[in-house]
């Protein structure tokens, strides 16, 4: 062996270690512990488990179509070159730049049906009450949601944008001269070089959007009546129960949702490291 | 100050081998060139020297100690890189310095040896620039510095002067080759040029698919190269090469070429009757009143001679005329060489009669 | 300016308006309500009555049930941060360096391993790491904390420093060797140089991390006097009657370094992102 690669192995030691005892082990053993059937069959008595199983798709579907139709709009808008829009953009960085708790916290507050923002302004112009925002298990969802959408919003927008800016411009002069209008360029000039990145992109935010506890947890707790967890929740709800079984039996399901997305991500990326 | 051995060196990358067993001998403060087409393992062979690839079989031996085990570090050998390889972050004086501070030596001796070395490549003004700060030429010369300073027992250069621009390379060759004769370290030097190899070689070793076609000074590949390969390579525009029948008779020998004739010396190799290939350079092609026929096509002055293009019964005919040429294209020429100057080859082996 | 010119920046004013108010509105929020006073707070109001920096004050002198350990809390989401950055930093850099730069047998192998580490949602992970912890007898160690986070963060940052590294030029490394480099050389004094605007970035990432991260501090630490001050503010939600202008104001005084942090760097943030995680 050289001594490259002596100090190769060397220095993957701390690593490896890392992986082993902090990954490894824990998910073997955690495979382990949820061997048995019964956990499962007790899962999927848990009334509250197939609640969550449609909560997240539902979460997953909308949260995640909703925020890059508005990103990949977005895109567009913030690479207009003007200096106010230069200004704005460094607010609307701001939801991603700053941690979840406070942020979330504050929606949370705004929504309070007695003396939240939301509900006070809504009596200022309306003089009606406003509704219960987070007592109503689709309201409080959505709401979710909201926030999620709130808080990745920027930094999708900015791989769009990315992805936008690296379009040659001659591409849209050639298409102002053959007469294409605005949704013709779109549909014939950004949308053909953006559809890889957009896909991408939309897998991975299904994967993060998959494992985002904050956004329900902080802002709904799983409520009312634990009606609004989604898997990432409901995990971590059964730890809180002692029920350990059950939440390794929770992440074991949710497997097939996730190891498909994951295993594209992974190929996409180790195929370009080769490159 | 020391000699370096090639002893039947074969290198393989996964299963194709791409060196075929290679052996070269190299004399203490030789300057070797080794030149081929793209591809042909010239790069390969200089890295294995450097201990940057490991040698499949065979052995690499500086002087006496053959080193196909030993860490680059420990091989006392210092390299050129076609793209200089400095050290982005470190300034000229930091880069020719640093193979000396890796080896812990005295900071006053580091500055001796690297004022010296910059004193010697004309760079004492850009010592305390960065790289990036430099231009192309300033960067080759920093490159060589950091080899100078080394001072080590062999010198190799992978195609050093390829980014530079013409003239800035016409004039990198006389320095590399004046800092030879100054220094008369061991240089194995790589390059695709063949005008680079002839001009600055002791001994050039011409490469073609992983094996040494031929090893001899400039001059006499020029003047008899081994095969056909060797023939075509060196020398620019290159050798004209024929398809003729060999001819003897009552002690007179020539060649025979669409209805031609032409005369070989006394003492010409090869039997009545065989099928050779003819090679004549473009300036040992004389216009006369008797040889080959053809139509002049394309004429090129180029200030000191003229060249001339000429179609000849398919083939197609390089001719090198000192001075002016009257000749204009749709003249119809006749071409004959010197006796002395024609070189023949086994049709179908290649090689030299 | 042409009423062709004029209608294009109405346009473009009807997206930015409501873009501004959307991102900004949820941050004013938090700093409404840091600067109200307890009774001006909940009266719905655009902006207070009587503006105050008093809860900020209450902040640091610990005033409250929900704040008495402040400090302590402070500075252990600072350290457990910091050593999370330290640690994954010293550890990405020594991987993404053997398995770019020396080439290491099973680099590849390892660099699958984290990148498919990296794309498992980290709320799936908490649970068996949290159940590995606990076997570990590390529950309730700020060391828990750290060894997860930094679990967490190096996948990423090894495969941002490996795409980093791999574009120097390989001579570099030959002309070292040459020059006598060992390869302990090459690390210290060619590639780190060479590397430190990607350090830089992925330390501040790592460190980032870590001060955000919620789930995995409240699951593994739960003294007061431990946790970070992520989980103290999640405290307050425990009592109905909560003083919401301090846990605003303490949110405020959490939020605010590393969104600096995120304006200083966020060239290498996004540029980083960009050519790693989501190439076309
Ligand atoms: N690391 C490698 N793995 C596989 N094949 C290689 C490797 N390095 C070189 N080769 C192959 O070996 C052959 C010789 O390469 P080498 O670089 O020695 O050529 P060269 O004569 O220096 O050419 P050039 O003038 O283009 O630099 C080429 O066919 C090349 O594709
Ligand atoms: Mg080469």
């Amino acid at each position: 062996m050289t001594s490259m690669q002596r100090w190769g192995l060397a220095l993957l030691v701390p690593y490896v270690l890392l992986f082993l005892v902090f990954v490894l082990y824990p998910v073997l053993y955690g495979f382990w512990l949820a061997r048995s059937p019964a956990a499962y069959a007790k899962l999927f008595e848990d009334p509250v488990f197939f609640r969550t199983v449609v909560n997240t798709l539902v979460f997953v579907v909308v949260a995640v179509n909703v925020k890059f139709v508005i990103a990949l709009y977005l895109s567009g808008f913030f690479v207009n070159t003007r200096p106010w829009i230069r200004w704005l953009s460094v607010l609307f960085i701001l939801p991603w730049a700053v941690p979840s708790i406070p942020t979330i916290f504050s929606v949370r507050f705004m929504l309070n049906p007695e003396w939240g923002m939301v509900n006070s302004i809504i009596f200022r112009l309306t003089g009606a009450d406003g509704p219960n925002w987070l007592t109503d298990p689709t309201l409080a969802l959505s709401m979710s949601m909201l926030v999620h959408v709130w808080k990745s919003l920027p930094f999708w927008t900015l791989i769009l944008i990315a992805g936008r800016l690296a379009i040659p411009k001659e591409q849209y002069e050639a298409a102002s001269v053959d007469g294409a209008t605005g949704w013709q360029q779109f549909r014939y000039v950004t949308w053909p070089s953006m559809r890889t990145l957009y896909l991408t992109s939309t897998i991975l935010s299904m994967i993060w959007t998959l494992g985002d506890f904050n956004s329900v947890y902080l802002l709904t707790g799983g409520g009312p009546a634990d009606l609004t967890h989604v898997l990432a929740t409901l995990g971590i709800r059964y730890i809180r129960l002692d029920q350990l079984e059950q939440a390794m039996a929770t992440i074991v399901v949710s497997m097939p949702l996730v190891l498909p997305l994951v295993w594209f991500m992974v190929r996409r990326l180790s195929r370009d490291g080769t490159q | 100050m020391a000699s370096v051995h090639f002893r039947d060196v074969r290198k393989s990358f996964g299963a194709t081998e791409i060196l075929h067993g290679v052996s070269l001998d190299i004399a203490d403060g030789e300057f070797v060139v080794l030149v081929g087409p793209s591809g042909c393992g010239k790069s390969t062979l200089l890295r294995m020297l450097a201990g940057l690839e490991e040698v499949t079989r065979g052995e690499i031996a500086i002087d006496d100690r053959v080193v196909n085990e030993v860490d680059s570090k420990d091989r006392d050998i210092a390299m050129v890189f076609q793209s200089y390889a400095l050290y982005p972050h470190m300034t000229v004086r930091e880069n020719m310095g640093f193979s000396l501070r890796l080896r812990k030596a005295e900071r006053a001796i580091v500055d001796e040896r690297v004022g010296r070395a910059a004193q010697i490549l004309n760079l004492q003004a850009y010592l305390e620039r960065y790289p990036r700060e430099l231009s192309g030429g300033q960067r080759q010369r920093v490159a060589m510095g950091r080899a100078i300073v080394r001072d080590p027992k062999v010198f190799l250069f992978d195609e050093p002067l390829s980014n530079l621009d013409a003239k800035l390379r016409v004039a990198m060759r006389a320095e590399i080759k004046a800092l030879h004769q100054r220094l008369k370290t061991t240089t194995v030097y790589v390059t695709h040029d063949q005008v680079e190899a002839m001009t600055m070689a002791d001994r050039i070793a011409v490469m073609n698919e992983g094996r040494i076609e031929q090893l001899g000074e400039p001059l006499a590949l020029y003047d008899r190269p081994a095969n056909l390969f060797v023939a075509e390579f060196i020398g620019s525009p290159a050798m004209n090469l024929l398809d003729a029948r060999l001819r003897r008779s009552d002690g007179a020998a020539w060649v025979e070429l669409a209805g031609a004739r032409w005369a070989l010396a006394a003492g010409a190799p090869g039997a009545d009757g065989q099928q050779v290939k003819v090679g004549v350079r473009p300036e040992h092609l004389r216009l006369g009143a008797e040889g080959l026929a053809g139509e002049v096509v394309v004429v090129e002055p180029t200030g000191a001679g003229t060249e001339l293009v000429v179609q000849c019964d398919g083939a197609s005919l390089t001719v090198v005329v000192h001075g002016r040429s009257g000749a204009r294209p749709g003249d119809r020429v006749l071409l004959a060489p010197g006796p002395d100057h024609v070189h023949l080859f086994d049709a179908s082996s290649g090689a030299r009669l | 300016m042409s009423w062709k010119k004029a209608g294009t920046e109405a346009r473009l004013l009807l997206v930015g308006i409501p873009v501004a108010l959307w991102s900004a509105f949820p941050i004013y929020h938090i700093f409404l309500f840091a600067i109200s006073s307890k009774d001006s707070a909940f009266s719905g109001a655009l902006w207070p009555a009587q503006p105050t920096l008093r809860n900020f004050g209450a902040v640091f002198k610990q005033e409250h049930f929900f704040l008495y350990h402040f400090w302590q809390q402070m500075w252990n989401s600072l350290w457990i941060a910091a050593t999370v950055g330290f640690l994954t930093l010293l550890i990405a850099t020594c991987a993404a360096f053997a398995i770019s730069r020396l080439r290491v047998r099973g680099g590849r192998l390892v660099m699958n391993a984290a990148l498919f580490t990296y794309f498992i949602p980290a709320a799936f992970l908490a649970v068996p790491m949290y159940k590995a912890m606990s076997v570990y007898g590390l529950l309730n160690s700020s060391w828990s904390l750290v060894l997860a986070m930094v679990t967490l963060a190096s996948p990423y940052a090894i495969w941002v420093l490996k795409q980093a590294s791999d574009k120097l030029p390989w001579e570099l490394d030959e002309a070292a060797r040459i020059d006598g480099a060992t390869p302990m050389q090459l690390f210290r004094l060619v590639y780190l140089p060479l590397m430190l605007p990607s350090l830089v970035a992925i330390g501040t990432y790592a460190l980032l991390l870590a001060w955000n991260e919620y789930l995995y501090a409240f699951l593994l630490l739960s003294k007061e006097t431990n946790v970070t001050l992520a989980v103290a503010l999640g405290h307050f939600l425990s009592a109905d009657d909560s003083p919401w202008e301090l846990l605003m104001a303490t949110g405020l005084l959490y939020g605010l370094p590393p969104a600096a942090i995120y304006y200083v760097f966020r060239r290498y943030m996004v540029g980083g992102l960009t050519a790693g995680a989501v190439k076309a």
